[in-house]
C-alpha cells in the first residue's frame, strides 16, 4: 500500500470515526420559513446549504421549544442551529432566531388553497409522455396516486425517492392483476419547459425497466405553466424556479374510485402507507 | 422508510465523505500544478466544489430507496470502461453527466461549460 493510500485509509477511518463517537453536533442554519406546523412543532424551512452536513434544500425541522414556535411566521427570514445526534436519526433546531420579518406579509397570503377531501379532481387536461391528452377524471372507477417531480431534480431524497418508490408500487402491483387493473398512478412535472413528452418519456421508461407498457398503468405527465399553477394550487403543491434550480414541497395525493379527494402526503410518507391506502381505495367499492 | 431521517442521515454521510474526498483530492494533487491536471483546462480544485455540490449527494453514499444505486466514481478514470459499461471517456462522461443516463438527472441547466470542465478535472483526479 502506498503511502498516500496509507494516509487516505487512516484520514477515512478517522473521520468515520469521529462521526460515528460523536454524540451531538450542531449546524448553523440560515433561512425562510415556508410553514409552520404547530401540532408537530414543526417548521419547514427553505435554508441555504448547510456547509459540511447538506445542500440547499426545503424541509420540516422540529423545534422543541413551542414558544420559540409560536414567534414563527411564514416568510420570516431565520437563523438557528440545527442540532443532530445519534447520527442524524435524531435532529432538532435550537436557538430560532427572526432576522427580517419584512417577508411576512408576501407570505401570509396563501400560495395554495388545496382541495379538501371528498372534492373531485380538477378536470384540466394533461399532455402525457406519448404527447397523448390525458385528464385526471379519466381514471374514474380506479383509484389514483398522484405525486410530482421534475425530471432534473438531483436531490436523491426528493424526486428521485419519489419515482423510485412509485416504481416499487408499480412492480408490486403489477404482480396482482386484480389490482393492477383497478389503480393508476400519474407523475406530473412541474418543469414542462424542460419536460416534454420525450423527455418524461425517458425518464418515465428508466423506472419502467424501459418496459413501456407498463405506461398504461403509470402516467408521466404535465402541462402548460398556467394549468400547471391552477393543478398546484389545488393540490398544495408550492413550487419556484431561480437559476435554473426550483423549489418544491412534496405532495402525493390518493384520488378514490368516485374521483374525489381521498388523502394527501407530504413530506411524512412511507411507501407502505402508500400502497396499503392505495389498495384500499381499489377494493372499495368492490363486492 | 422515513424520508426526513434519511434526509438527515444522509446529510452527515454526505458531509463526512465529502471530508474524505477533500482528503482525496489533497493527496492526488500532491506533486501537481496547483488546481490543474493534464486533462483539459479545468481547475480541478474548484471541481471539487463542483463535485461537492452536484454529485456526492448521489455517488458517495448508500440510497437504499433508490431504484438504482448510482455507482461510486473511484478510479473513474483509471478503468478503460465506465460503470455503464460505455467507455471511459471525456467525451462520454460530459455526456452522461449533461444528458443523464437512466434514472441519473440531467445536469444541462446547472452546470456552466466551465463547471463541466472543471469537474471533468477532478474526476480525472480520482484514484
Amino acid at each position: 500500500m502506498s503511502l498516500k493510500r496509507l494516509l487516505l485509509l487512516i484520514l477515512s477511518c478517522t473521520l468515520i470515526a469521529a462521526s460515528a463517537q460523536s454524540k451531538t453536533r450542531r449546524y448553523n442554519l440560515r433561512g425562510v420559513v415556508v410553514e409552520t406546523k404547530p401540532a408537530t412543532n414543526e417548521v419547514v424551512v427553505q435554508h441555504a446549504a448547510i456547509p459540511g452536513l447538506m445542500p440547499a434544500m426545503t424541509m420540516p425541522y422540529t423545534v422543541k421549544d413551542p414558544n420559540a414556535l409560536g414567534e414563527l411566521m411564514p416568510g420570516d427570514a431565520i437563523t438557528a442551529v440545527l442540532v443532530s445526534t445519534d447520527n442524524g436519526k435524531t435532529s432538532w433546531l435550537e436557538d430560532v432566531r427572526i432576522t427580517d420579518k419584512s417577508g411576512r406579509k408576501n407570505a401570509e397570503t396563501p400560495k395554495t388553497r388545496r382541495l379538501a377531501i371528498g372534492d373531485p379532481v380538477p378536470d384540466l387536461a394533461l399532455v402525457n409522455q406519448d404527447g397523448r391528452h390525458i385528464r385526471l377524471t379519466d381514471f374514474r372507477g380506479k383509484a389514483l396516486l398522484i405525486t410530482f417531480i421534475y425530471t432534473r431534480c438531483p436531490l436523491p431524497n426528493f424526486c428521485p425517492l419519489l419515482s423510485s418508490q412509485f416504481s416499487k408500487i408499480h412492480d408490486d402491483l403489477m404482480k396482482e392483476p386484480d389490482v393492477y387493473k383497478r389503480t393508476h398512478l400519474v407523475t406530473i412535472s412541474f418543469d414542462p419547459r424542460y419536460d416534454t413528452p420525450r423527455v418524461l418519456r425517458k425518464y418515465g421508461l428508466a423506472y419502467l425497466d424501459n418496459d413501456k407498457s407498463g405506461f398504461e398503468q403509470w402516467d408521466f405527465a404535465s402541462t402548460n405553466p398556467g394549468d400547471l399553477r391552477k393543478l398546484a394550487y389545488a393540490f398544495g403543491l408550492e413550487y419556484s424556479e431561480a437559476d435554473n434550480q426550483i423549489s418544491h414541497t412534496m405532495v402525493i395525493a390518493l384520488v378514490a374510485r368516485d374521483g374525489t379527494i381521498a388523502q394527501y402526503w407530504g413530506a411524512q410518507w412511507t411507501t407502505a402507507e402508500l400502497e396499503r391506502a392505495l389498495r384500499q381505495q381499489a377494493s372499495a367499492g368492490t363486492p | 422508510m422515513k424520508p426526513r431521517r434519511v434526509m438527515m442521515l444522509s446529510g452527515l454521510i454526505f458531509g463526512t465523505l465529502a471530508l474524505v474526498r477533500a482528503g482525496s483530492f489533497s493527496g492526488a494533487a500532491m506533486g501537481q500544478e496547483p488546481g490543474r491536471n493534464r486533462h483539459g483546462q479545468g481547475d480541478a480544485r474548484r471541481g471539487l466544489d463542483v463535485f461537492v455540490a452536484n454529485c456526492a449527494p448521489c455517488h458517495e453514499q448508500a440510497l437504499p430507496g433508490l431504484k438504482v444505486q448510482p455507482p461510486q466514481l473511484e478510479g473513474l478514470f483509471q478503468k478503460k470502461k465506465l460503470p455503464s459499461g460505455a467507455p471511459a471517456t471525456d467525451a462520454q462522461v460530459r455526456r452522461t453527466i449533461m444528458r443523464g443516463r437512466g434514472t441519473m438527472p440531467a445536469f444541462d441547466q446547472r452546470l456552466s461549460d466551465e463547471d463541466l470542465k472543471d469537474l471533468l478535472s477532478y474526476l480525472h483526479n480520482l484514484k
